[in-house]
Parts: C-alpha cells; structure tokens; sequence
C-alpha cells in the first residue's frame, strides 16, 4: 500500500465560464479506518485562491502551513495579491526541494487571476510537475473514478450553477466507488464577486 | 535509478526490462460494459489486444457468445480468457448434448462461477462480464472477480477501465445520488448512447481501451452485432 | 488380493518422520522455469491480397554473442500453412518436431485432408498454454501463415499462450521497429500485391537489420500463395553505412 493511498481522499477541480471550482471529500481515515469525517484538505490561500491538498493527512497540514508562511511573505514583499499561476509555481518549487523525500501530497489549484479574474485550475505530482489542462483536474484516492466522470460530464462555458452540479456530481458519483473517500463533501464555487461554499450530504458508508 | 525511484514512488512505477523472470500471467488490457433492460441486453467491449506500452492488435473481439441469448466479455489476462472460453464453450455443448436444451443465462452464471473457483490457487487472470437474458426474457448482467465471486447486477463495467466507467453508469443508469427523478424504464436507445459515450470517455485516460467498441445487442430475437469507432492513440 | 490395498490406506505411525515425496507443485517455479539460451530474433509477417509473407534473419544469438549464423526458423509446414518462430531456438526445433511429425500422422491418414492454418495456430496456442501452466514454457513466439480454404490467414501465439490474427504481426524487436511502417504502409495501402507487401517485409528486415543489436545481414524469407509455398533465402540485407562518414567528426 502506497503512503499516497494511506488517509484516503478525493479532489476536482474545474473551469467554467469566469468561474472556477473546486471541491474535496471530508474523510480522513487510516487505511480502511475512518477517523474523522469532517478533516479540511482544501484551504483557501486568497480571496480567489484555493488549494487542495490530497494525499497523506500530515503532510497535507504541513505543507499548507509552510504554504501559507511562503504566500504570506510574497505578500508582504510584493504587498500584491498572490496570482494562481505565481502560486502554482511556489508550490512546485517547494515540493521539488524536498525531490528525494518528498511530501506525499498532489496539491490541486483552483482559482481567479487577481487582475484579469482568468480562471485557473491546476495539479500536481508529489514533487511539483505541473499540470495545467483547458478543463479539470482530480486528485486523490478517487482520481480513476473522477476522470471517467468528469471526462463525460465536463463540457466549456459552463455558468456557475451548472459548474457547481456538473462538479458536486463528478465528485459524489466518483467517491462512492471509492472505499478511501467521501463521507461528505465540500464544494467551493469561485466568481469574480462571490463565492460559495456549500457542504453536500452524501451517502456515510 | 529506475528501480530505485519505482520503490520511493509505487504509485509512479513505470515498467522496466525484467529479462528472463517468468511470470504466467500478462495483462493485455481491455474494458467490457454490459447494460440490461427489461427485455434486453447490450454488451460492449473495446477491440484493442496490448501489453505494456504496445498494441498487439487493434480488431480483437472480446466478445464469446455462448448462446443465442447469453453472451460473455473477457479482459485481462488474454491467454487465459481465450482456455476459459473455449473450456466454457465446451461445457454449453456438453449441457446441451446432455439434456437436449440450451443452457439458460442463469445457469451459466453459476457454471462461470464455478470453473473459476476451481482453479482458486492458480487462477484465470479474467474479468469477466456475463449478459445475457434470462428464461423469462428479462435482461440480465453478471460480473465476476477473477476467482469466480459473482453477483447478478442490472449495469456493469469491468476491465482496464472499470473504475473510470461504473461511477458514471451508476448516475446515469443507476440514478444515484440524483434528487427529483422518478426511474422510467431503460430504453435500447439510451442504453447504447450511454455504452458509447462511457466508452469514449475511457478511451481519453486508459491507454488500454480505445481503437474500436464491439456491441452486442441481445433480444429475443437473437443478438445483433454493432461497432463504433474509438480514438487509436 | 486385498492385503496391498489394506496396508497402503491403513494408519502409519512413522509417516511423519518420512520424507514427502516431491509433488510436482506449480508454484515451485525457481527451479522449473528457467531463460533461453540459443534464441532468434523478430519475425516479420504480412497478408497480401492473396497470401502471406513471414521473414525472419538467419541469426541464432547466445547472449549477446552472434554464434550460429545460419539457423533457419521459417519452415513450410506443408502446402497451405507456413510457419516462423522467434526466441529459444531449441524449443523451436522441439516444437517443430512435434509438428513434422503432426502432419506425417495426418499423411497416413490418407484421406485427402491436411492440415489448416488455423487448426495449427489452435493447436500451438494449447501447447504454449498447457506449458506455461506447468511453469515450464516453450520460450517462443510463433507466427503461422496460410491459406484457410483459399483465404490468406495470418496468426501468432507467444509463450503464455497469448493468440491474436492479424494482417500485420511482428514478434520481438519488430513489434516496435517494424509493425510502425507496416501499419503506416498498410494504412495508405490496405490491400498490397505480393511485390509491394514483398517489398515492404525487405525495408522492414533492412531498418531491424540496421536497429536490432540482435539481427543478422542475412534472412529467410516465405511467401504463401495458391501457386504453393517457396521459401527463399538465405537472402542479403543491402546495407548502406555512407552515413557512417557523414557523423564522422
């Protein structure tokens, strides 16, 4: 059993017409175990940032905290807001310093472009190899399910609304024939002017 | 270096070259769907035949039927799904000899499921998916672990990219977690535009599904045979 | 009469401290299986419109070292099947004894039939099969071509028993040098004439000849027709090395 595969987790995020989503079970097990139902994997780094982390529990809370101390002091240094793909880039670079013992998490980015609110979605592999696709990305125990679902779901242009069902759907649809993830879901739906977050009800077996 | 990063990251293991190490098995790949209806069932699997990073062939069908009404879809481990279904042909011919009638979908189930348990220690390396209709015309899926475990379902998806394709069949046909939605009953239309978008769907991640879908379409007045094309890289 | 029968079921006391005998156990494949020693190359094979073409080189590599040169291993198995064979060369030898004396057997017969392609391809897949089950494979890809009834057949099994037909099959290096411009040939052309799928099997020995460290300048070439079965060779790869000068530096 691999230590990506330990804690159990499942992550999408998706492009839409001047929105973007993102959306991550809640579990956090030990293996077959679970442990807890409410455990945070995504963590929003700015008004219209978000990360999601998937992959082994405690490093998913270390690297958002050192994650956190590097946006910070950009920030400060720059005193501008943090861009997705300015973000992306020092995510990778943190995980590539850490090449030959890595964190085990594949890091999933989805947000607006501070200026242009450009959507952005974005992953990674667990030394920082970005990925940065026209549609989706996925992560997670769950990946195999979520790309069939959102390889037939996912279509361009998609309003807010629509991109919140077409993701919450990829998302529940694809854990529940996952025995490492699930056990609820949040949903974050990211516009220019609002976002929302939304918790979904799922089936607790 | 290979080896050496294949055992810090297993879940980026790539092959490498293992020389003369002989091993009976061989994972050709593959992906089955059999959907059923009230009065039918459909049966698709994808034609391409590869092990590794290469393509052996781009036409092999993986669709044996056994009957008129009953048809069976093997992935996996090619040599091994070629003995069983020849070994299985056998066994329909020998039932009918015997008893002067066709075996009915149900009873080859249980016949499936006991010659793979017969070889539990050294197993037919096959995922098998069994569809066909039953004595009383209504269709039926049965699916299979290597080692003969089987249970009766309504949709199913097997192979290189079952786990791509079943959450999708189980929204769409199984209506989970859907809200406001009365079920009406299959038809043979969307039963197949729903086989052919899974499939093309399957065809843009897994390397092992793609080339061309072989669809079986079972009725009370026999099966008929359909294709449609997939992406070939 | 019965007594024997008595004492090998009754109960003995000193069973424990008797050594097992060895039970041929398929999981006890350290010892059983083992690599190929002398072995061949790919084998290249094409169906034309009416017929089947198989090449292979003439090599027989021990390892790393070129040691037989002339080892033939396409043979004319009898009027309407050929057959080509890649990888041990003595497993191939075997094999091809079992099917020589096959097709004597169905001679006697006398009854006018003879053997198909496609009862051999069978045939070959069974015996790869139930070899493989016992851990103890024939080390060999084999590649059949024919004429099934007048239509051209072309077929290959490997060493589990994997079996596929095919208008193009290559074993060994060709399945990634040589089945890339076979099926790029064959997709502008699905339908060849004997020449140009003759043609295309020579390029191709020549690009394997010229990539392949386990090849050979010379090879065999077969070719299946309703005229019969002619085996030629050993013929000569034309080898041009004038870029040999061009890289110099």
């Amino acid at each position: 059993m691999s230590i990506l595969s330990y804690n159990g987790s499942a992550m999408v995020a998706m492009k839409g017409d001047n929105c973007v989503s993102i959306a991550t079970d809640k579990r956090f097990g030990i293996q077959g175990q679970t442990i807890s139902i409410e455990f945070p994997k995504v963590f929003q780094m700015g008004p219209h940032l978000y990360v999601g982390l998937p992959g082994l529990a405690t490093d998913t809370q270390t690297v958002v905290e050192k994650l956190n101390f590097r946006k910070n002091l950009y920030e400060l240094k720059e005193n501008r807001r943090i861009s997705p793909k300015v973000f992306a880039s020092m995510v990778s670079n943190l995980l590539y310093e850490k090449r030959f013992g890595p964190f085990f998490v594949e890091p999933v980015i989805a947000g607006l472009d501070p200026i242009t609110a450009e959507p952005y979605v974005c992953n990674m592999d667990l030394i920082g190899c970005i990925n940065e696709p026209e549609d989706f990305v996925v992560g997670g125990t769950a990946s195999a399910q979520l790309f069939g679902m959102c390889e037939a779901l996912w279509e361009p242009k998609l309003k807010p609304d629509d991109l919140f069902e077409t993701t919450s759907q990829a998302l529940i649809n694809a854990f529940d024939r996952d025995a490492m993830s699930g056990w609820g879901a949040t949903v974050y739906i990211i516009e220019k002017d609002k976002i929302t977050v939304k918790d979904l009800k799922t089936r607790m077996d | 270096m290979t080896a050496e990063v294949n055992s810090y990251y297993p879940d980026y293991a790539t092959e490498t070259p293992k020389q003369f190490q002989f091993s009976p098995y061989a994972d050709n790949g593959g992906s089955v769907v059999a959907i059923a209806g009230d009065d039918f069932v459909i049966i698709g699997a994808d034609s391409r035949l590869s092990t590794g990073f290469a393509i052996y062939t781009r036409d092999q069908n993986k669709l044996f039927s056994l009957s008129k009404s009953t048809v069976l879809g093997c992935s996996g481990c090619w040599c091994d799904a070629l003995t069983l279904t020849r070994i299985l042909s056998a066994r329909m011919q020998m039932y009918e000899q015997e008893h002067n009638k066709v075996m009915a979908t149900p009873a080859v189930a249980q016949m499936l499921s006991t010659m793979l348990y017969y070889k539990r220690f050294f197993p037919y390396y096959v995922s098998n998916i069994l569809a066909g209709l039953d004595t009383d015309g209504k269709g039926c899926v049965y699916s299979y672990d290597p080692i003969g475990h089987c249970e009766k379902a309504t949709y199913k998806a097997g192979g290189s990219a079952g786990a791509l394709l079943q959450p999708l069949l189980d929204n769409q046909i199984g209506l989970k977690n859907m809200q406001n939605v009365t079920p009406a009953p299959l038809t043979l239309e969307k039963a197949l535009a729903l086989l052919k978008d899974v499939f093309i769907s399957a065809a843009e991640r897994d390397i092992y599904t793609g080339d061309k879908v072989n669809i079986n379409i079972i009725t009370k007045d026999g099966i008929k045979e359909d294709t449609f094309e997939l992406r070939k890289d | 009469m019965f007594s024997n029968n008595i004492v090998e079921n009754s109960y003995d006391p000193f069973q424990m401290y008797k050594k097992k005998p060895e039970t041929a156990s398929p999981f006890n494949f350290v010892e059983r299986s083992k690599a190929p020693v002398t072995t061949g190359t790919s084998v290249v094979a094409v169906c034309f419109k009416n017929g089947v073409i198989i090449a292979g080189d003439t090599l027989g590599s021990y390892g790393s070292l070129a040691r037989f040169r002339n080892c033939p291993r396409i043979i004319k198995v009898n009027d309407n099947i050929i057959l080509g064979a890649g990888g041990d060369y003595g497993d191939f030898q075997y094999v091809k004894d079992l099917i020589e004396q096959k097709v004597i057997d169905e001679q006697c017969l006398d009854d006018g039939f003879s053997l198909k392609p496609k009862s051999l391809y069978c045939w070959l897949t069974r015996i790869m099969y139930n070899r493989r089950s016992k851990f103890d494979p024939f080390w060999n890809n084999f590649v059949v071509g024919g004429l099934q009834d007048g239509v051209p057949f072309l077929g290959t099994v490997d060493k589990l028993g994997t079996a596929y037909c095919d208008k193009i099959v290559c074993t060994g290096y060709g399945a990634y040098i040589a089945i890339p411009l076979l099926r790029d040939a064959f997709e502008k052309n699905p339908n060849p004439t004997e020449q140009e799928a003759r043609d295309l099997v020579v390029k191709c020995m020549e690009v394997l000849f010229y990539r392949d460290a386990r090849s050979f300048p010379k090879f065999q070439l077969a070719v299946i027709t309703k005229e019969g079965v002619s085996i030629e060779g050993p013929l000569d790869i034309k080898q041009n090395w004038e870029v040999a000068y061009v890289t110099q530096n």
